[in-house]
């Protein structure tokens, strides 16, 4: 009940804050790409593809889904290390979070693809587009703005998860809060600033996805309104 | 009116809770008497300090001094789990009375907790295979050295090998694993620790290179708590001198620890 606050450690550790947010968003930014390109050619796979692909898929997206990221994460690092493939810990951390991605942006644009009505696949056979044509201007763009809204709280997700990565000695920004705190004693304040710093890239990373689907999403653009 | 009573009623039941937080704060070891138990914070993944044997059971040699230790203040003993980085917030935050976690004395943390008279000698060294030539500060230039964040090994070497790559992990069992499946061949730890980690990997066997410093073990206190910290630096002295703690160290450590020496350490 006599707790002090006292901040005057952000004075001279202010760097090592920028510097771990800074590789947040970097594994994050990549995770993300490589994840979501990946779970949309899961989807693709998951929907269209033989009984076989289809089984795979299906496979990886639960065994994903239904396992601790912590435990995927160890997996890459200390496991593919005691194989003798040594990657660095950031090398793992991607890795981990790409197939994490991936598992979970699978299952969300294969909703989004499924909720493609018939009738609009129809007509763009009898417009005489080929299955690939098909997929690309009819089927993908949008099913993706369908589940545009999911996509984004799970790339979000995704960016606060990547805090376990600190567990293997990436020195994001919640490492460097575990850092800082073991060096000034001042836990409770350190932990009120990465909170503070991660409630703005949220709101950061959701800006950028609200601006990447206008760009994307013509028509959400001119009507403003949801699919 | 009505909303004005509830508000009053809401302020009074704050203002009681704070008093009865100012009273609990005041002297923690009648807190401890009164509740008929101490709680203890311990790191289970420290062996030989802090374990969990083939029962599930806490062991080791923190485990047997903080049983030591509750079984002579009277009370019985509840074990709170920590790891390195959180062992002084666990004190801070009120949610242990006591520390007995290979908690090494250092200038930077007596600033904020009080430390009892040292109950052990604890060398920290750099240990890498036996094929490794390391022998001063400088060898361990452009190398990966695993520590573990918050450590006096991880503020020593940030400050003296400028040179080396440390790489840090939350807790022993995570910077072991490092060493044992090859994510590096150099760790920075407690001499304490090495047979431990050689004796799981046989292929990959540790010996120490360079000693960096010897720290002096001890139980760390919340400040301003003059009579629990009176009772366990004599219960410290005690034992020390009739040879329990001796003996717990002999038994988890093999290795004979010097009462007069940390005595003498201690002032």
């Amino acid at each position: 009940m006599s707790y002090k606050f006292d901040f005057a450690f952000m004075a001279d550790r202010w760097p090592d804050f920028v510097a771990g947010a800074w590789l947040t968003i970097q594994l994050t930014v990549l995770s993300i790409a490589l994840g979501f390109a990946l779970g949309t050619v899961c989807a693709l796979a998951r929907v269209y593809g033989g009984p076989v692909v289809r089984r795979l898929v299906g496979a990886y997206v639960e065994a994903i889904r239904n396992t601790p990221l912590l435990i995927q994460i160890f997996i890459v690092y200390f496991g593919l290390s005691s194989l003798g493939l040594k990657l660095s810990a950031d090398v793992s951390a991607v890795i981990a979070l790409t197939v994490n991605m991936g598992a979970y942006s699978t299952e969300i644009m294969r909703a989004g693809i499924q909720s493609i009505q018939r009738t609009q696949l129809e007509a763009a056979d009898c417009l005489g587009l080929t299955r690939l044509q098909t997929i690309l201007h009819v089927v993908l763009l949008p099913a993706m703005e369908r589940v545009y809204p999911a996509l984004s709280s799970q790339f979000v997700l995704l960016m606060l998860a990547s805090s376990i990565t600190s567990q293997i000695s990436v020195e994001e920004l919640t490492a460097t809060a575990n850092l800082v705190q073991s060096d000034t004693y001042r836990s409770f304040e350190v932990y009120v600033v990465v909170a503070v710093v991660y409630l703005a890239l949220s709101a950061l990373y959701r800006f950028a996805f609200w601006l990447i689907g206008l760009g994307l999403f013509e028509r959400k653009r001119r009507l403003g309104t949801p699919l | 009116m009505k909303t004005v009573s509830v508000l009053r009623l809401i302020l009074g039941a704050a203002f009681a809770l704070l008093s009865l937080g100012a009273v609990a704060h005041a002297d923690t070891l009648d807190d401890i008497k009164k509740a008929g138990k101490i709680r203890i914070a311990i790191d289970l993944a420290i062996p030989p300090f802090g374990m969990t044997d083939d029962k599930m059971q806490a062991a080791g040699s923190d485990v047997d001094l903080a049983r030591l230790l509750a079984k002579d203040l009277g009370v019985a003993l509840e074990i709170v789990t920590t790891t390195g980085p959180s062992r002084i917030p666990m004190l801070q935050t009120n949610k242990a009375d006591l520390v007995v976690s290979t908690l090494s004395i250092t200038p930077d943390r007596a600033k904020v907790v009080d430390f009892s008279l040292p109950y052990a000698d604890h060398p920290s060294v750099v240990a890498g295979m036996k094929s490794a030539t390391i022998k001063q500060l400088s060898d361990l230039d452009g190398k990966k050295v695993a520590v573990v964040r918050g450590t006096t090994q991880d503020s020593d070497l940030t400050q003296k090998a400028k040179g080396a790559q440390l790489v840090r992990y939350e807790d022993d069992a995570t910077m072991a694993l490092a060493f044992a499946s090859g994510q590096v061949d150099i760790i920075a730890t407690a001499r304490s620790l090495l047979p431990a980690i050689s004796k799981k990997n046989p292929a990959r066997t540790l010996e120490p290179k360079i000693t960096m410093q010897t720290n002096y073990l001890a139980i760390g206190l919340r400040k301003d708590e003059p009579k629990l910290l009176a009772w366990v630096n004599n219960w410290v002295r005690t034992n020390l001198q009739n040879g329990k703690l001796v003996a717990i160290y002999k038994q988890h450590h093999g290795i004979d620890i010097d009462p007069a020496l940390l005595l003498k350490a201690g002032g």
